[in-house]
């Protein structure tokens, strides 16, 4: 029975590339079309890594589905960007504002909205978080309307000296281009996902954190304040995503639907990468960026089909992702 | 065990948010609470009845009910700015035309404007345009997208009250044979092949080939469409044709690098504002080796949001769109007015939604009569030269509803305003061509 039907899905994944490929004249691709897609794919995956680290440490943690996990992101778009537009703070500066600011939304969310709900049906609690998710968005629609707005750095497609070598953006790499604010996006995001591992493997808070979602029950027994470690665990989410927020803006726009675009992609990363797995989360990511611009080539305008073929053959072959241990 | 009940909740839940965001982001089950703040303020229009019955003193009967008009256009979700910007134009039109004292041929009756709130999703849009009928509007305008317009222009036939879209592209939502459904705008066919046009009188031979990228809703595909098929009969092939999913993306470097892969000599661009500034970051980034790049009902590249924003990188851009008659100083007195009132820079969009507002008071001055069907009769006999748009001639519509002057202007970001360089008539500046802010 089992078999029978994982025979099925292979015979259907086989269909869909069978009738995808011939359509693409994908034997003469062009290098640096290739080379692009590769880069914009590590890069746009570095943000998906950074999104999906908040999001996979809530669920593996406090096992809650957090629909507003982009909308948190869509505060500190527009945080960022009120800063710059009126103070003309750098949106990497504002990111000192932003973290620990989303840390202390997340904080109180968890305090004041889920925490009352922990032990609540599992759809009372996504309902929940789609609905703070509805609140914010709406929020920012009546505060600043749907206008998109953007901003542009001066210093996006300058020169930097660096002694050794000089850096002219948008660099070249392979003939693809690199972006100076996708460039930083990811690396920040890179240095954010280390900062996170340390912190979880390495810390006594980290300890309390994995005690908690092992077992919360022994975690309590041992001393440990399962809630307030909940609240923690929520915030660091939440600063995650806040960060991913500041990080984006010089690359994409304002309106208030524009961290919601993520909230999809990043659940394909949590559940390729494993619930509550950080390692998962970053090659999950890149994983997904790769995946999107690779399919865009093969099947041009069907970017998100293969992302989502990835995670319907995760989630029936591996369900427990690839860096998630088995439940059974 | 648990697990799996809670991943397949996730996948369950996923595919029912992926549907709600296929046309909009999670706007959808919000309709209900974001619309009432719309209907309070429509309710601030009988406020000029009382100014109005001053003339009605000498004959002291009641003043002349309201006559309501539904606009439907997307207040919440992606294409809310939009939106919001349109409604804002036709409710500035109801009040002026309320000021100046009405409907003179309906005993001074004041227009209200109930406004309606598609959230991008047609299934909404059509529960709006009939909940607007029932409550007894004599027409409706809207709705700003094809996808949204064509379902509620069967509704408006089915129910017989006039529909005056004022910004909606699609050729097939006319081809139905609908006698309640009027344009102001230009539709796909016009879009693609005055844009196929313009190109050749702009480029000459020096145009031969062209890389098409543009959004995948009705919008897109139908203006791509017409515009492939328009330019091969004037000796322009398009080369590269990709669609992208235009509230889903967040980057597209990889479209624009496929695009100019094929070396074509002008790269052409189709879709919304925020899609339309990603497509104009990745050409700039990759500064892509083209003569021009030329949006064909693009919606950012004309606007002066485009210009304040993307700041000196959107010098040379070309758009072929709408446009409202930038030379006409009573134009010029709306955008002034429309700037003070909403402190916000008025688009083509929102004057072809303060325009639809002018046809139809029109129409019911012709009328003498708020019947949906008498409006529809005179809407159908309508002859407007003092329009506000870049039209070559007056608002008049076929028998099919189309608008027959409805054409679109050529436009170019030049030393930091959007000017318009074609039809020759309504030039501003000459064009750059080749131009692109980092080529020659």
């Amino acid at each position: 029975m089992r078999g029978r039907s994982r025979t099925a899905i292979w015979a259907g994944l086989a269909v869909v590339v069978a009738v995808a490929v011939p359509q693409t004249a994908w034997w003469d691709l062009n290098h640096t079309v290739f080379a692009q897609a590769v880069v914009s794919g590590l890069l746009i995956g570095g943000v998906y890594s950074l999104v999906a680290m908040g999001l996979s440490l809530v669920f593996g943690v406090l096992d809650i589905i957090n629909f507003a996990h982009g909308a948190l992101m869509t505060i500190t778009i527009y945080v960022s960007y009120l800063l710059f537009q009126n103070y003309g703070v750098d949106p990497y500066v504002s990111l000192v504002v932003t973290i620990p600011l989303m840390f202390v939304v997340g904080v109180g969310i968890q305090r004041f909205a889920i925490n009352p709900v922990m032990d609540a049906p599992v759809h009372n609690q996504l309902l929940l978080t789609l609905g703070i998710a509805i609140i914010i968005e709406n929020l920012a629609l009546v505060l600043f309307t749907g206008t998109p707005r953007s901003i542009e750095l001066a210093y996006a497609r300058n020169e930097f000296d660096l002694g050794v070598v000089t850096l002219d953006f948008p660099l070249r790499v392979f003939g693809a281009v690199v972006s100076l604010p996708k460039l930083i996006a990811f690396l920040v995001a890179l240095l954010l996902a280390g900062v996170l591992y340390l912190l979880i493997q390495r810390t006594q808070l980290g300890a309390a954190i994995r005690a908690s979602a092992q077992e919360p029950e022994g975690a309590e027994l041992v001393g440990i304040d399962v809630r307030r470690i909940y609240m923690v665990t929520f915030g660091i989410g939440a600063a995650c995503v806040g960060a991913a927020g500041s990080l984006v803006l010089p690359f994409l726009f304002v309106a208030p639907t524009a961290g919601a675009t993520f909230t999809i992609i990043a659940f394909v990363v949590v559940v390729l990468g494993g619930m509550g797995s950080i390692p998962g989360a970053l090659v999950g990511g890149l994983v997904i960026g790769l995946t999107q611009e690779l399919t865009q080539l093969f099947v041009p305008g069907s970017k998100f089909l293969g992302v989502f073929i990835v995670f319907l053959a995760v989630l029936l072959f591996r369900p427990e992702g690839i860096f998630g241990k088995a439940q059974r | 065990m648990k697990r799996t009940t809670v991943l397949l909740s996730l996948l369950l839940s996923l595919v029912l948010v992926a549907a709600a965001c296929s046309d909009d982001d999670a706007g959808t089950t919000t309709t209900a609470a974001a619309e009432s703040p719309a209907t309070t303020t429509a309710e601030e229009a009988p406020a000029t009845t009382q100014a109005a019955p001053a003339t009605t003193q000498a004959a002291p009967i009641e003043p002349p009910d309201p006559i309501l008009i539904g606009a439907i256009h997307p207040l919440t979700g992606g294409l809310a700015g939009a939106g919001n910007r349109m409604d804002n134009g036709a409710r500035m039109a109801v009040d002026e035309i309320n000021a100046a004292g009405g409907i003179a041929s309906l005993g001074g009756a004041p227009l209200e404007l109930v406004s309606a709130d598609s959230t991008g999703a047609a299934e909404v849009g059509v529960s709006e345009a009939e909940r607007l009928i029932g409550d007894g509007v004599s027409a409706l305008i809207g709705t700003y997208q094809s996808g949204v317009t064509l379902p509620v222009a069967a509704v408006a036939e089915r129910d017989g009250v006039p529909l005056v879209i004022d910004v909606a592209v699609d050729d097939s939502i006319l081809d139905q044979g609908y006698t309640y459904t009027f344009r102001i705008q230009p539709n796909a066919t016009s879009m693609g092949t005055n844009g196929a046009k313009f190109l050749s009188e702009l480029g000459g031979d020096e145009i031969k080939t062209v890389a098409y990228l543009h959004d995948d809703t009705a919008f897109g595909v139908s203006v791509s469409e017409a515009f492939t098929a328009a330019a091969a009969a004037l000796g322009i092939e398009v080369i590269t044709d990709i669609p992208y999913a235009p509230f889903s993306v967040t980057d597209l470097t990889t479209e624009m690098a496929q695009a100019a892969a094929g070396s074509p000599d002008v790269i052409v661009v189709t879709g919304y504002y925020g899609d339309g500034l990603l497509a104009a970051r990745a050409a700039t980034d990759l500064e892509v080796d083209v003569k021009a790049i030329v949006g064909i009902a693009q919606g950012a590249f004309h606007t002066p949001q485009f210009v304040e924003d993307f700041g000196a990188d959107s010098e040379l851009f070309f758009n072929s769109n709408y446009h409202f008659n930038s030379s006409d100083p009573i134009v010029a007195g709306i955008l002034e007015r429309f700037e003070a009132t909403f402190d916000d820079a008025m688009d083509t969009e929102a004057m072809l939604a303060y325009q639809a507002i002018y046809v139809i008071a029109d129409a019911l001055e012709r009328a003498g009569s708020s019947d949906p069907a008498d409006v529809q009769a005179a809407l159908a006999t309508t002859n407007i030269a003092d329009h506000f748009l870049a039209y070559p001639g007056p608002i008049t519509f076929d028998d099919t509803g189309e608008n027959i002057n409805a054409e679109p202007v050529l436009m170019q970001v030049v030393d930091g305003a959007v000017q318009q360089v074609f039809p020759a008539e309504l030039r501003e500046t000459d064009p750059v061509f080749p131009g692109t802010p980092w080529g020659g």
